[in-house]
């Protein structure tokens, strides 16, 4: 029952000229009407010069990555929501679809997803989605002329509404409904594309110069507020669009690590490598679209972090360009003793310390085995001693998922049509379980397995786990079952679009928690979120969780939520709320603020009490340190989203 | 200093009966220069090369910008270090010093070396690698150091050779068995070769436990003195050490001089722009022929070993650069290390200057000039004198020399019999060859202007007689400066005289090499010297100049830099009647072509220096005045100038201020015999 996969073979249907090429035929008509476009078609002859020299001099071990993104990221990406535009979910009556082939439901028709909708929410999925229309009008751009040429003569910079508009935001809720509606209180008022560390640091030292405010963006796909545009800041702010940033700088097979550019999007980094027979391994959901010195920035965790770490385990240096210097530990050594590790200071800043320019990062071989499995276990309970105890002996492979029993019912809701044989087949399989076993359908849990190593090594842990499995009651359920679970990972983001467009407000958050609290906080928190529904008078919503990553000392939950906006005045703040009832929940519980997300604008409310009075101290005197006159004005963590005293040095020097 | 007594003829031992063979046979345990764990044979250092991070990282780039296959570059690298990559067979060594040590007792060559030095270096040798770095004034430069290392039991060096001997039949091939790798001399566009030999210096530096040799400056001197150096290859082979792979680096200058050089008549068609003949295995056969001759003396100065590491250690950014942070073998020179390189470089050479030995013959031929400057025809003894007279002020100024005056000018004048000789009354004359028609093929590819057979032949024996008289000049350089400024301006305090030295120094500095931060000593030095023989008369008071009465030096000091200082005139009227830019092969045709008009005012009279004839003091010109921003230097395939007319201005008039003409009429003279007369009559 088990396949083995070929690691050669993306997990998602990818290649930079497929999605190039589709790219160009999906060129939006009504945006090549812009006048102000500067991307793309203007080519700035300064920086074509730069380029030229920086390649004649030391840059001779430099890969430049053609990236799957265009610089006209609205091209490839779907404006309005999350990921590829040719890729969504479609009602047309009871027939939901997949559009695009990227992702191997693609294309397919999911007969069994309408129903469950119509069961869960409520939903009329007869009448038409709301597809926002492309904004016409932006505000002004606040950028003065004078600086803008300035910039000009560093990078590629663009004025453009457009360009402007989608880089105003992450991927929360919150920026969605204010996407949608074009309702930002504020938008950056220019993006500049710088392609190396100079030209960051020119950047940057601009900025000084002028006061004006600077975002770093890479993938934006934040979903804690962290890169949306601080409403209130009255300064120019200018988007510093890493995308351009994504060159190898070195690859040492031997050493097995590379110098990366940080503006590298995860899924380019990882297509690279696999091409010379390596992998970075690390792999958070949003790794099509996140980049490196986002993970960095946002202390970022993937789904194999069991055989390759979290980022703060790959990463070896960092280069970070402040408003006081560049900030660079001077050797490259596997650790050090030095007093406080400054740059776990840069890991996690969230943008507000600078601007991650070059990371150092391990690499490892291919495995050359990559196996799927999954386990279904009889309830949530003992699935979850099950993971305990493989945690209790290390024997985690790459990745090990609980999915709750919630989400094993939508992952049947996401099967495509069968054939005959396969449809025989999950008859006998859910007969065996069902019957044989006795597991009742509506309690059943499954654990999605990821194992990589040597055929040998392989098969060794696969079978350890499975007499784990069988002492909690656990039996093998197929590698399909696995492999299918993992291919959903990518395509459950594309859900919560086709949600609002049929009135679903819903989205995720997660938590770490340590072992023994991890029972009574899921039960908690789902308690405490119906509680919460029952009080606004919601009786159609989805809570369901489960358990992503496990540690020695914990693991993480993800929760997702969901619900009918009904009778809702304003339903993504009603959100919210719950939302933030849950967080306090969780809180409660023993639970974290963030365990991957990171804290943004989003879940400020917990920061303080989570790091102690001395631990905002000591972010805020690491800010005065690195950015005293907050050109890093994102506001995140336990820092204001607006100062008086800006205001009076930028009339002064604008 | 008269330096004779710690030099040996290391050639003696060899004039023994069967001294050849029992000594090429000889066992063969060399020190090396460090000890390494593993020990890397040639096949090693190609392989470590073609599997190196470096190449590696490099071919994925290239890749990835070209769309080449990684298989296609490492072939193209595989030929590449085929090309390039030494080998060592000891028996072809042995073979080849039997023929050398044949070679040299054909041309009589006597081969003195300052054992003790060698000594001491071997004494230190053993921790990290060596780099002797001659000088390179003959082609015999790679035999020599390598016969010298096989004397003293050091493992034979690996030279970096020339494309030119690569293609030689069986000489190129046996030249790589006895330790040479080949170089290409221009890197330019060849990305993949650039980094494959930066690659190939750097782990032969690092893993080949023998000595590497080059030349710094980078080809054989035609002036038969020092050059500036080029910066590429001394920072290729410093990065095993800007890297610490290796802890330190061993410098070793080495100064060669001759009595005679094989090539001297070569290079004074070179400097009249007669091509040079492409290296083929006949010519050296050819050339072979020749050697049946006294060459004289040969002197192998083993300067003191300079440590990287102490050299460096002034500039803590040199051992410590931001560039460790990269992997070991990706790690590239700094442009803060490169400034150190250089100036190491710089230094190299300046002790290679300094460590020129000034020989017998070059005293003759010293003397020679004078005299033929002079019109005058000197007997042996007035020419004794006369050296008596040199050797005393070169030694003021610091040269080492090598002398034993009793015999010695016996000795040279029979080394040098194509060049001069007594005649009846035992007095000394410069030989003047017939003149030489040229084939029309040789015309065509004449870099220079076509002159007159008689003028070339004249030139070319005055010229070859110059090539003995350059190595001593950089000493005389400053004082000569200050002599001619104050001749032409007296009266001016020392400031005013310092500064147009300074700038006339770096109008001549890529022909007198010497390094900025020395200037003011030297300065100070020809002061004093000035001072003291009462060349000028110093007034301490109002630290003024004005003219001495030493009349016999203050002649040489004029005589010594006139045809210098002629072309450097003559370049900057040339390049002021020049509009726009112009190259620099055109530019020193067009001032070889003045300075005939310049010093030849009537037909058939030649009446100057022939060497400011020389394309190479042009070309020299042309640098030293870019240097000194009177022009624009563009490099590129070719390098042209422009000029900068404010400032070439100024050049032109401070030029023509120190313009010291000397009509001299080298064709007839009373102390040339011509040959050509000779056989009319």
């Amino acid at each position: 029952m088990l396949s083995d996969r070929n690691p050669y073979s993306p997990i998602v249907k990818m290649s930079a000229a497929s999605a190039s090429s589709s790219g160009s035929k999906m060129k939006n008509v009504e945006n090549d009407n812009s006048s102000k476009r500067t991307v793309g078609s203007v080519k700035k002859k300064s920086s074509g010069d730069k380029n030229k020299k920086s390649e004649s001099n030391t840059s001779s071990t430099i890969i430049k990555v053609k990236s799957v993104i265009p610089k006209r990221r609205q091209d490839l990406l779907k404006w309005y929501g999350w990921g590829y535009k040719d890729s969504m979910f479609k009602l047309e009556g009871n027939a939901a679809t997949f559009t695009g082939n990227r992702y191997s439901i693609g294309g397919q028709t999911l007969p069994h997803l309408a129903q469950w909708a119509i069961d869960k929410f409520g939903i009329d999925p007869s009448r038409d989605p709301k597809i926002p229309e492309l904004p016409k009008t932006f505000a002004e751009s606040r950028l003065p002329e004078s600086i803008r040429l300035e910039l000009e003569e560093i990078a590629e910079v663009s004025i453009d509404g457009m360009d402007r508009l989608i880089r105003a935001h992450g991927q929360t809720l919150k920026d969605m409904a204010q996407l949608r509606t074009n309702s930002f209180p504020r938008i950056p008022d220019a993006v500049i594309w710088p392609d190396s560390h100079e030209q960051v640091e020119q950047i940057v030292a601009c900025a000084s110069r002028h006061n004006f405010v600077i975002i770093p963006f890479g993938g934006g796909t934040s979903v804690s507020g962290a890169v949306t545009c601080p409403a209130k800041e009255t300064r120019p702010i200018v988007v510093l669009d890493t995308s351009d940033l994504n060159s190898i700088l070195w690859l040492d097979k031997e050493q097995l690590l590379a110098r990366v550019q940080a503006g590298i999007v995860g899924q380019d980094l990882e297509r690279e490598m696999r091409a010379r027979g390596f992998t970075v391994g690390h792999e958070p959901d949003s790794y099509e679209f996140s980049t490196l010195g986002g993970w960095v920035a946002t202390r970022a965790s993937g789904m194999k972090k069991n055989t390759y770490g979290n980022i703060e385990d790959l990463i070896v240096n960092t280069k970070v360009v402040t408003a006081r210097g560049v900030f660079e530990k001077s050797c490259r050594v596997p650790r050090v003793s030095c007093g406080p590790e400054w740059e776990h200071v840069i890991m996690g800043s969230e943008g507000c310390f600078g601007v991650v320019t070059e990371v150092t990062i391990k690499i490892r071989p291919l495995p050359p085995v990559v196996r799927y499995g999954s386990l279904v276990f009889p309830d949530w309970e003992s699935g979850f001693y099950f993971e305990r105890e493989v945690a209790r002996r290390r024997l985690q492979p790459s990745s090990i998922r609980l999915m709750d029993n919630e989400q094993f019912r939508f992952g049947q809701a996401l099967k495509t049509e069968n054939t005959w044989g396969g449809v025989l087949l999950d008859g006998l399989k859910r007969l065996y379980i069902t019957k044989i076993k006795g597991f009742d359908p509506a309690k059943l849990c499954v654990v999605t397995l990821l194992m990589e190593g040597s055929a040998e090594e392989v098969s060794e842990r696969e079978s350890k786990l499975n007499n784990i499995a069988a002492q909690f009651g656990g039996i093998p359920a197929g590698a399909t079952n696995g492999e299918n679970g993992y291919t959903l990972t990518f395509v459950i983001a594309y859900l919560r679009d086709v949600a609002m467009e049929y009135d679903v407000v819903s989205e995720s958050f997660e938590t770490s928690v340590p072992w023994d609290r991890t029972l009574a906080l899921c039960a908690n928190v789902k308690q405490r979120i119906r509680n919460e529904c029952a009080k606004r008078g919601i009786d159609k919503y989805l809570i369901s969780h489960r358990l992503t990553q496990t540690y020695d000392a914990g693991c993480c939950i993800y929760f997702y939520f969901g619900h009918y906006i009904g009778n809702c005045v304003d339903p993504v703040s009603t959100y919210e709320e719950i939302e933030e009832a849950a967080r306090d929940e969780i809180i409660a519980c023993g639970g974290s603020i963030s365990h991957h997300h990171g804290v943004g604008k989003l879940r400020k409310k917990w920061y303080a009490d989570t790091v102690s009075e001395p631990g905002r101290q000591l972010l805020l005197a690491a800010k005065k340190a690195l950015d005293p006159d907050n050109i890093f004005a994102l506001g995140n963590m336990a820092f204001e989203e607006h100062s008086n005293n800006t205001d009076v040095s930028v009339k002064s020097k604008l | 200093m008269n330096v004779g007594r710690a030099y040996v003829d290391i050639l003696e031992p060899r004039r023994k009966p069967g001294g050849i063979v029992g000594f090429m046979t000889r066992n063969w345990y060399p020190q090396h220069t460090m000890t390494l764990d593993k020990k890397y044979s040639p096949e090693d250092l190609k392989d470590l090369v073609a599997n190196s991070l470096y190449m590696d990282s490099i071919m994925e780039s290239i890749c990835s910008r070209t769309g080449a296959t990684k298989e296609e570059l490492q072939k193209i690298v595989h030929n590449f270090l085929e090309e390039m990559g030494l080998d060592k067979k000891v028996h072809v060594i042995r073979w080849m010093g039997v023929l050398f040590l044949k070679i040299c007792f054909m041309m009589k060559i006597k081969m003195f070396v300052n054992e003790v030095a060698v000594f001491k270096l071997k004494s230190i040798m053993g921790n990290n690698p060596v780099l002797f770095l001659p000088t390179h004034r003959s082609y015999a430069d790679f035999c020599l150091m390598t016969y010298l290392c096989y004397h003293f039991n050091i493992d034979f060096p690996a030279v970096a050779a020339g494309m030119d001997f690569y293609s030689m039949a069986v000489i190129g091939r046996r030249m790589r068995e006895t330790g040479a790798f080949y170089i290409r001399r221009t890197l330019g566009g060849d990305e993949l070769y650039a980094v494959t030999l930066k690659q190939y210096v750097k782990t032969v530096v690092a893993k080949h436990a023998a000595p590497i040799e080059f030349f710094l400056e980078g080809t054989r001197s035609r002036s038969n003195k020092s050059m500036p150096p080029k910066y590429g290859m001394l920072s290729m082979a410093m990065v095993p050490f800007f890297s610490h792979e290796v802890s330190d680096i061993t410098i070793v200058p080495v100064n060669i001089s001759y009595d005679r050089l094989m090539e001297t008549t070569l290079f004074a068609y070179e400097h009249l722009g007669v091509p040079k003949p492409k290296e083929s295995t006949g010519g050296f056969l050819k050339a072979l022929h020749n050697l049946n001759d006294h060459f004289g003396y040969i002197y192998l100065n083993v300067g003191l070993p300079i440590s990287a590491r102490e050299f460096f250690n002034q500039n803590p950014k040199v051992l410590n650069s931001p560039e460790t942070a990269k992997p070991m073998d990706l790690q590239a020179v700094t442009p803060e290390q490169f400034k150190q390189v250089q100036s190491l470089a710089n230094h190299v050479i300046t002790v290679q200057q300094k460590n020129t030995m000034v020989t017998i013959a070059n005293f003759v031929a010293l003397t020679l000039m004078q005299n033929i400057q002079l019109n005058k025809l000197a007997t042996i003894d007035e020419v004794y004198a006369d050296i008596e007279l040199f050797i005393k002020d070169l030694g003021y100024f610091g040269a080492s020399i090598f002398v034993d005056l009793k015999d010695a000018v016996e000795r040279i004048l029979v080394v040098h019999q194509k060049m001069m000789k007594l005649d009846g009354e035992k007095r000394l004359k410069l030989i003047i060859a017939s003149p030489m028609e040229l084939s029309d093929e040789v015309k065509k590819k004449i870099k220079g202007h076509l002159m007159h057979p008689e003028t070339m032949a004249t030139s070319v024996s005055v010229i070859q007689l110059q090539l003995y008289v350059n190595p001593v000049l950089h000493f005389l350089v400053p004082a000569s400066l200050l002599y001619l400024c104050v001749f032409h301006d007296p009266g001016q305090v020392t400031e005013v005289y310092f500064e147009r030295v300074k700038v006339l120094r770096k109008m001549l500095s890529h022909e007198f090499f010497y390094v900025e931060s020395d200037m003011e000593d030297k300065f100070q030095e020809a002061l004093t010297f000035c001072s003291r023989h009462d060349v000028l008369a110093y007034d301490k008071e109002m630290d003024t100049l004005k003219l001495g009465k030493d009349k016999k030096r203050q002649w040489m000091l004029t005589w010594t830099l006139a045809p210098f200082i002629t072309t450097l005139h003559v370049a900057t009227l040339i390049m002021l009647e020049q509009h726009g830019r112009i190259t620099e092969a055109e530019a020193a045709k067009r001032i070889q072509r003045k300075v005939v008009e310049f010093v030849q005012p009537r037909e058939e009279h030649w009446l100057g220096h022939p060497y400011s004839l020389s394309l190479e003091v042009a070309r020299n010109c042309l640098r030293g005045l870019a240097d000194a921003r009177s022009l624009i230097k563009y490099r590129g395939d070719n390098i042209s100038y422009e000029a900068v007319p404010v400032n070439l201005e100024v050049a032109h008039r401070l030029t023509l201020s120190v313009l010291h003409r000397i009509p001299v009429d080298f064709h007839n003279n009373k102390a040339v015999c011509n040959q050509l007369l000779q056989s009319r009559l």
